[in-house]
């Protein structure tokens, strides 16, 4: 599996990965930073896939459509998607396109489908099993993405929460990610002109590195300390079914909040 | 071509009080791929059996198969879908490309795009159109000034929500309920996390300590003071939600909306403020217009402070007549005595006032009191009661429908 990652800063850009993913300023929501379309030139050596996955709204598909006709001038590999005005523009646009619902791309019928629609890749939700992403490999010929570390976006919202929340009260605070607290558990919320709420925990997918033949890897920088990312980086690069213990083990030492999500865990939907 | 006004319905008692009481059309769920799993929901035959009531009546049922699909899950979906056909559901919603799809290439079915998809733009509509939908339900983040330009550049219908509850994410795009219950959000399992209350901290890990606690929680949606407008810019269907909502619930919104709509059609309508305060009432909830008038910023959001008392406003369902005698046959929904001032309202939006006197029991025996739920008794009364007439508490100021 290549190694893609989703850099805080453009100096993470340089760090030992295959490639990055990029979110850009005003056309994208969930990611640790926001980067201007010029800066994509100080990238080298390395696949870039953009991330544009705001839902939009009618006044952002100018600055849309002129910022995929830009991207056809950048060596990148594809732009990821959430709203499926991208989609409808696919003919103006000289790279590939990532489905990135992030929590509907579940099942590999839907991905085989806007295969035939010309969406050769997809990142695969992290709300389901191992199992299940297995089962998409094998019966999906779309390049496959997923991540396997870092925390989780859980929720988006159009609405500044916290802001309204330290209006209604009359409250301060500059800060741009807070946290949530219940029952010990400690959320990152960020909002700006969105709001995002992320994972308590950070996810864990270095064993399963070895068993899942996807495409690509995500590791995600978002609120990990860099010098601890650029760690992580490295043992997820190395890691082997010689040496998963020690580096699990590793992992584990740095990074104190990790879980696995549902890797091992089906949702349930019908209460009894 | 007269706008829709489509009703929710969480089973067959609340499709028909829904189409008795106004709605064009009822949205239903079945017992497999919807996403209120936890509702009572439709069987097959119930869906057969809404269809036929509603097509007697020259309206519409649409299925919701809007669940985000697993691997597993797919495989079952073409024989339901073909039996979804066969029963001539006039719609089903889907937010799953797989099921708008499969419906494409399996059946002759009209898919609408659900909302989960949260389309806000016209080229989401443009390419939903492209695939096959024959309508999109918008998200609900839009402005007036947003729907219409969508409307003016795509040639589809549009459905937006007027009434009910929000999502305080963009619809599709929260697992809250996954994470924090194992309850998956997007197949029906929704445990509403976003009503929680939760601490605040910021950076450092200090408090941040308002009056209430931090919450997700939005207001509901009231487009009622904004029907003009809907209605002018072209939509073809305005959306009530709430499929686990009572029937008194469904009753009393489909009620004002449906006298709104007529009296637009008319050219006699005037914004209603009792109307308003009516659908306050029956939720227990504000409700406020929301996006669609830009304002979405802390007066939508709830602290904790909400008034959710359970409303007992709703007393009984008339479920029977006897026009020789003048006995109605009541059956309890909740407290009511002698001497309480009550009013009969029904889908003709006839309103009568009444004074309970006598009260008799099943075993004909006098009583004062009717405590039991689903109690049934009978009243005389002056005037003639159609069967599903509800009877309500009468509140200080008329409720107007």
């Amino acid at each position: 599996m290549k190694t893609l990652i989703i850099p805080t800063t453009l100096a993470q850009t340089k760090l030992d990965c295959d490639g990055v993913i990029i979110g850009l300023k005003g056309l994208s929501v969930n990611m640790p930073n926001y980067f201007d379309i010029t800066d994509l030139k100080k990238i080298k050596n390395k696949e870039i896939f953009i991330c544009l996955n705001k839902n939009m709204h009618n006044n952002e598909l100018k600055l849309l459509e002129e910022t995929l006709i830009k991207l056809n001038d950048y060596p990148i590999k594809g732009v990821l998607f959430y709203d499926f005005a991208i989609p409808n523009l696919k003919d103006k646009l000289n790279y590939d396109l990532v489905w990135n619902q992030e929590h509907m791309t579940n099942n590999y019928y839907t991905i085989n489908y806007l295969k035939e629609l010309g969406i050769n890749y997809t990142f695969v939700s992290s709300d389901i099993t191992l199992r299940e992403m297995q089962e998409i490999k094998q019966n999906s010929t779309s390049k496959l993405l997923v991540t396997l570390f870092g925390y989780l976006p859980l929720f988006t919202s159009k609405r500044p929460l916290v802001n309204n929340y330290l209006k209604t009260f009359n409250l301060k605070d500059t800060a741009k990610t807070n946290y949530l607290e219940k029952e010990g558990h400690l959320y990152p919320i960020v909002s700006d002109d969105q709001t995002v709420l992320y994972s308590d925990f950070i996810l864990d997918g270095l064993k399963e590195s070895l068993e899942l033949n996807y495409d690509y890897m995500v590791l995600n920088s978002f609120k990990i300390e860099p010098s601890l990312f650029e760690k992580v980086l490295k043992i997820f690069k190395e890691v082997n079914i010689d040496n998963i213990d020690d580096k699990n083990k590793l992992l584990n030492n740095l990074i104190p909040n990790l879980k696995k999500g549902f890797f091992y865990e089906e949702t349930v939907y019908k209460v009894k | 071509m007269k706008v829709e006004l489509l009703a929710p319905a969480g089973d067959l008692d609340r499709l028909k009080i829904a189409l008795l009481y106004g709605a064009d059309a009822v949205y239903i769920g079945g017992t497999l791929f919807g996403l209120r799993a936890n509702a009572v929901n439709f069987s097959l035959d119930d869906i057969k059996q809404g269809v036929i009531f509603a097509h007697n009546l020259k309206k519409k049922v649409y299925v919701t198969v809007n669940i985000v699909l697993h691997n597993k899950e797919v495989k079952l979906l073409i024989d339901y879908l073909k039996e979804l056909e066969e029963i001539q559901v006039d719609a089903i919603i889907a937010s799953d490309m797989t099921v708008i799809n499969l419906a494409k290439k399996h059946t002759s079915l009209d898919v609408h795009m659900s909302t989960q998809q949260s389309t806000l733009n016209y080229e989401s509509v443009a390419f939903a159109k492209k695939i096959g939908v024959t309508r999109v339900v918008l998200g609900r983040e839009l402005s007036k000034e947003e729907i219409k330009e969508i409307k003016d550049k795509v040639d589809i219908e549009l459905e937006i929500f007027i009434h009910g509850a929000m999502c305080a994410s963009y619809s599709g795009r929260c697992v809250l309920s996954n994470y924090l219950t194992n309850r998956d959000a997007n197949r029906g399992g929704c445990s509403q996390i976003c009503r929680w209350d939760f601490d605040l901290y910021n950076e450092n890990l200090e408090q941040i300590k308002g009056l209430k606690n931090f919450t997700f929680c939005s207001k509901d949606l009231s487009l009622l003071k904004y029907l003009k407008d809907i209605i002018e810019i072209g939509v073809t269907s305005l959306k009530i939600e709430g499929r686990m909502r009572s029937i008194y619930y469904i009753a009393t919104v489909v009620s004002i909306y449906r006298k709104a709509i007529d009296a637009y059609y008319k050219g006699n309508y005037i914004y209603d403020e009792l109307a308003e305060e009516t659908l306050n009432r029956v939720a227990n909830r504000d409700a406020i217009p929301q996006f669609f008038d830009g304002n979405y910023q802390e007066n939508c959001s709830y602290y904790n402070n909400r008034i959710e008392i359970s409303n007992q406003d709703f007393l009984g369902v008339v479920i029977d007549y006897d026009k020789d005698k003048k006995i109605a046959t009541i059956e309890q929904r909740n407290y009511f005595k002698k001497g309480d001032v009550v009013e009969f309202f029904n889908y003709k939006q006839e309103v009568f006032t009444y004074k309970i006197e006598d009260i008799y029991d099943e075993d004909n025996n006098l009583i004062d009191i009717v405590r039991h739920p689903k109690q049934i008794v009978f009243l005389k009364t002056d005037f003639n009661l159609d069967i599903n007439t509800l009877m309500r508490i009468k509140v200080d100021k008329s409720l107007n429908l």
